[in-house]
C-alpha cells in the first residue's frame, strides 16, 4: 500500500515538471517583456546569456562523445582494443597521436570517449595521448585558427599550435605513463578491475535491442557527463563577465609573465577549440607570439569546464598530476620553442 | 541496490530531457537563439533538439516497463546510477533544471556595452596590422607599425622564404588540409577593396561588417576622404572626449563566450546626446586618426541618429569566401 503511494507521488513529481516546462514554454514570450525581470542587474543578465550559451553550444557536443562512447561500449570488445594496441607503451604513444589527429573531437566530446576506452582496457597513458591531442589536431581547428590569423603571412601560430599540440600530446602521455605505469588504475569505481563484468554477452540481442541499448547508455552517460559541464559552464560565465580583460593585459607586457597570464586566462575562459583562436586573435596587439601560442595549446588541452569532468571520472590524484604535467609541459615547450629554436 | 528505483530516474531523465528540448525549441521559434549561438553551429543546435526529445520519450517507456527484464542494466550498471542520499539526487537534478528554468524565464538579451569594456574593444578588424609592434612604445611610426605586412605584400616569395623555413618539420602531417594559401587571402581583399573603391558610399551591413573592417586596417589611405554609413550600439572608453564614441558589434564565432567587439571611432559634435547601448546609424568621411597606440579609421562629420536593434545583433565572421 504504502510502495503505490510513494510511486503516485513521484508520478505526480515528473507529471509535474512537465507541467511546468509546458507553461513556461507558452509563456515565455510574456516573461521575455516582464518589466521586473528585465530590471535585473545587467551584470546577471549576461551572466546568465553567457551560460545558456556555452550549455547550449557543448551540448550537441556532450550528446555526440556520449553516443561514440556508448557505441564504443557495445560494439567493441576488448580483444579487439588489445588487438590493435603495439605491444610496447611508449611505442603506442605515436599512433595515438596520430590517431587523435584523425578523430574530429573537441574538448567536450572527447571526456566519455577517453573514459569508456579506457573502461574497456585501452591503458591509461594512450588514453592520456587522445585527451589532449584530439582538441587541437582536426581539421575544423586548424581551419579557425588559420583564419582568426589570417594577416600572419607565415603562419608561425597556426603551425607552432599545431606541431606543438602533437608533439606535446606524446611527452605528456610519455610522463604520465612514467607516473602510473604500475597504478594504472585511475578510473573512479575501479576498483574491482574489469575481469567480471563483460561477460554476459549481447549476441543473443536483436539489433533494435541493441539500438535500444545504445541510447540508454547514452542517456546515462549524458546525465553523468552533464552536471559537470553545467557546473563548468556557470564558473566560466561568470569569469567570462566579471574579469576584467584589460587587468590581464597590464600585467602580460613582460614574456614570461604574459604567457602565465595567457595560460591562466585560456584555462578560466574554458572556450570551444574551435574558437578559442578568435578570441586568441583579438588580444594580437597586446601580447606576444609565445603566450598567445600558449594560449591556443593550453585551452583545449584544460580548463575549467574541463577539470569539473576529468575530477568527476579520474581519481583526484591522477588528475592533479595530470594538470601539474599538462602546464609545465605546455609552459617549458612554450619557452623552448620561442625561445631558442624560432 | 535494492532501493535504487530505476524507473523513476529513468521517468525524471526524461522529462528533464524534453524539458531541454522544448527550450532548444522555444529558442528556435522566437528566433532568441541568436543571442546565444551562431548560425554556423545550429545544425548541431537541431541535432541536439531532436536527439533529446526521442530520448526523453525514450526514457519515459523506458520507466514504464518493469524490471528484470534486462531493459536497464548495461555491463557498466552501477558506474551509472546516481549515488548518495536523496538530497544528493535533488540536488544533482535541481543542476539539470536550472538552467531550463532560467532559459525561459530570464530575458534574452544582447551582451551589454559593460560586457564590451570587459573585453576590450578592438578598432578595425583585429588583426593588428597597424598597431606598434610593442604596446608600450607610444605613438606608431608609420614604417613601423606595418612593416610585416609591407614586407609581405610587396614581396610576398622572399618573405615567405625567409620566415617559413624553420617549422617544416611542424608541418607535414597536416599538408592536406593546408587548403587555404596567403594568395587566397590576399586576393579576396584586394578585390574587395577595390569593389568598395567603386562605390559611392561604402555601406557596412552585417554580411560584409568584418571584412570592411579588416579592408580599412589593410588599404586605410585608398579609402580616407570616402563616405561610409555603418549601424552598431553606442560604446565609449573611459577617457573619451564628448565629441568621441564608437559604434560597435559583437562578433561571435560560436556561441557568447567567445565573442569579440569590433568598432569604429567616430567624432561628432552630437556624440553625446546618446546613451551607451542605444542602437545608431552613422554616416560619415573616413579620416585617418590615431588612438593610443593604434592608427585607425576614424569616421567625422558624421550624420548620427537612434535605431532599432537589427534582428541579428551580432556578426559573424564569413569562412566562405
Amino acid at each position: 500500500m504504502q510502495t503505490t503511494r510513494k510511486f503516485i507521488g513521484k508520478d505526480l513529481l515528473g507529471f509535474g515538471l512537465l507541467l511546468v516546462f509546458l507553461i513556461l514554454f507558452l509563456i515565455s514570450d510574456q516573461l521575455n517583456e516582464n518589466e521586473q525581470l528585465n530590471n535585473i542587474s545587467a551584470d546577471w543578465i549576461n551572466v546568465n546569456t553567457i551560460f545558456l550559451s556555452i550549455v547550449l553550444e557543448a551540448v550537441p557536443f556532450i550528446l555526440l562523445g556520449v553516443f561514440v562512447s556508448s557505441l564504443i561500449q557495445i560494439y567493441v570488445s576488448e580483444e579487439t582494443i588489445q588487438r590493435f594496441l603495439p605491444k610496447n607503451a611508449i611505442a603506442a604513444l605515436f599512433p595515438a597521436a596520430m590517431l587523435g589527429a584523425i578523430l574530429p573531437f573537441c574538448e567536450c566530446a572527447i571526456v566519455p570517449v577517453v573514459r569508456r576506452l579506457i573502461k574497456k582496457g585501452m591503458p591509461l597513458h594512450v588514453g592520456v595521448v587522445f585527451l589532449v591531442a584530439a582538441p587541437i589536431l582536426n581539421p575544423i581547428v586548424f581551419a579557425s585558427t588559420f583564419y582568426a590569423f589570417r594577416s600572419e603571412p607565415t603562419n608561425t601560430i597556426l603551425y607552432s599550435r599545431m606541431g606543438l599540440a602533437f608533439v606535446l600530446a606524446i611527452i605528456i602521455g610519455a610522463i604520465l605513463y612514467g607516473f602510473f605505469k604500475n597504478n594504472a588504475q585511475q578510473l573512479r569505481g575501479d576498483t574491482h578491475g574489469h575481469i567480471h563484468v563483460h561477460e554476459h554477452s549481447h549476441n543473443k540481442t536483436g539489433f533494435f535491442a541493441r539500438i535500444k541499448q545504445t541510447f540508454y547508455h547514452a542517456v546515462d552517460e549524458f546525465f553523468l557527463m552533464g552536471k559537470y559541464l553545467i557546473m563548468g559552464a556557470f564558473i566560466a560565465a561568470l569569469f567570462q563577465t566579471f574579469l576584467d580583460r584589460s587587468v590581464l593585459t597590464a600585467i602580460g607586457s613582460n614574456d614570461y609573465s604574459s604567457t602565465i597570464v595567457m595560460m591562466v586566462f585560456a584555462y578560466l575562459l574554458s572556450l570551444c577549440s574551435e574558437a578559442d583562436a578568435f578570441v586568441a586573435s583579438s588580444f594580437g596587439s597586446q601580447f606576444t607570439d609565445m603566450s598567445i601560442v600558449a594560449f591556443l595549446v593550453y585551452g583545449p588541452m584544460l580548463d575549467l569546464k574541463n577539470t569539473f569532468m576529468l575530477f568527476a571520472f579520474f581519481k583526484a590524484r591522477f588528475v592533479i598530476i595530470f594538470m601539474i604535467t599538462v602546464t609545465i609541459v605546455v609552459f617549458t615547450a612554450v619557452l623552448v620553442l620561442f625561445g631558442l629554436i624560432l | 541496490m535494492k532501493s535504487y528505483d530505476h524507473s523513476f530516474h529513468a521517468y525524471i531523465q526524461g522529462i528533464i530531457l524534453i524539458g531541454f528540448a522544448l527550450l532548444m525549441l522555444w529558442l528556435v521559434l522566437s528566433g532568441n537563439i541568436v543571442f546565444y549561438i551562431a548560425p554556423m553551429m545550429m545544425p548541431f543546435i537541431y541535432f541536439a533538439m531532436i536527439t533529446f526529445f526521442v530520448l526523453g520519450i525514450m526514457q519515459i517507456f523506458r520507466s514504464t516497463s518493469k524490471d528484470g527484464e534486462g531493459e536497464h542494466q548495461c555491463s557498466c550498471e552501477s558506474d551509472h546510477q546516481i549515488k548518495g542520499p536523496a538530497w544528493v539526487k535533488v540536488l544533482i537534478y535541481s543542476i539539470f533544471i536550472f538552467p531550463i528554468i532560467f532559459g525561459f524565464v530570464l530575458p534574452d538579451r544582447m551582451l551589454n556595452s559593460e560586457a564590451a569594456a570587459n573585453r576590450g574593444i578592438q578598432y578595425g578588424s583585429g588583426l593588428n596590422i597597424n598597431t606598434t609592434q610593442d604596446g608600450t612604445q607610444g605613438i606608431s611610426s608609420e614604417e613601423g607599425s606595418t612593416s610585416r605586412a609591407d614586407a609581405f605584400l610587396e614581396d610576398p616569395e622572399s618573405y615567405y622564404d625567409n620566415n617559413f623555413g624553420q617549422d617544416d618539420d611542424d608541418i607535414e602531417h597536416f599538408q592536406i588540409e593546408d587548403f587555404y594559401d596567403q594568395d587566397w587571402f590576399n586576393e579576396f581583399y584586394e578585390e574587395f577593396a577595390y569593389e568598395l573603391e567603386q562605390e559611392d558610399v561604402i555601406t557596412v551591413t552585417e554580411e560584409n561588417y568584418l571584412d570592411v573592417m579588416t579592408v580599412l586596417d589593410l588599404y586605410l589611405d585608398r579609402f580616407v576622404g570616402k563616405e561610409i554609413e555603418i549601424i552598431g550600439f553606442a560604446f565609449r572608453e573611459p577617457d573619451f572626449e564628448d565629441h568621441q564614441i564608437v559604434i560597435a558589434r559583437f562578433a561571435m564565432t560560436c556561441c557568447t563566450a567567445d565573442v569579440g567587439v569590433y568598432g569604429t571611432l567616430i567624432e561628432s559634435d552630437e556624440a553625446h546626446y546618446f546613451d551607451d547601448d542605444t542602437w545608431l546609424y552613422a554616416k560619415g568621411t573616413i579620416t585617418k586618426g590615431q588612438y593610443h597606440d593604434f592608427v585607425l579609421p576614424i569616421i567625422v562629420d558624421s550624420y548620427l541618429v537612434e535605431v532599432d536593434q537589427p534582428d541579428t545583433p551580432y556578426v559573424y565572421p564569413s569562412f566562405n569566401r
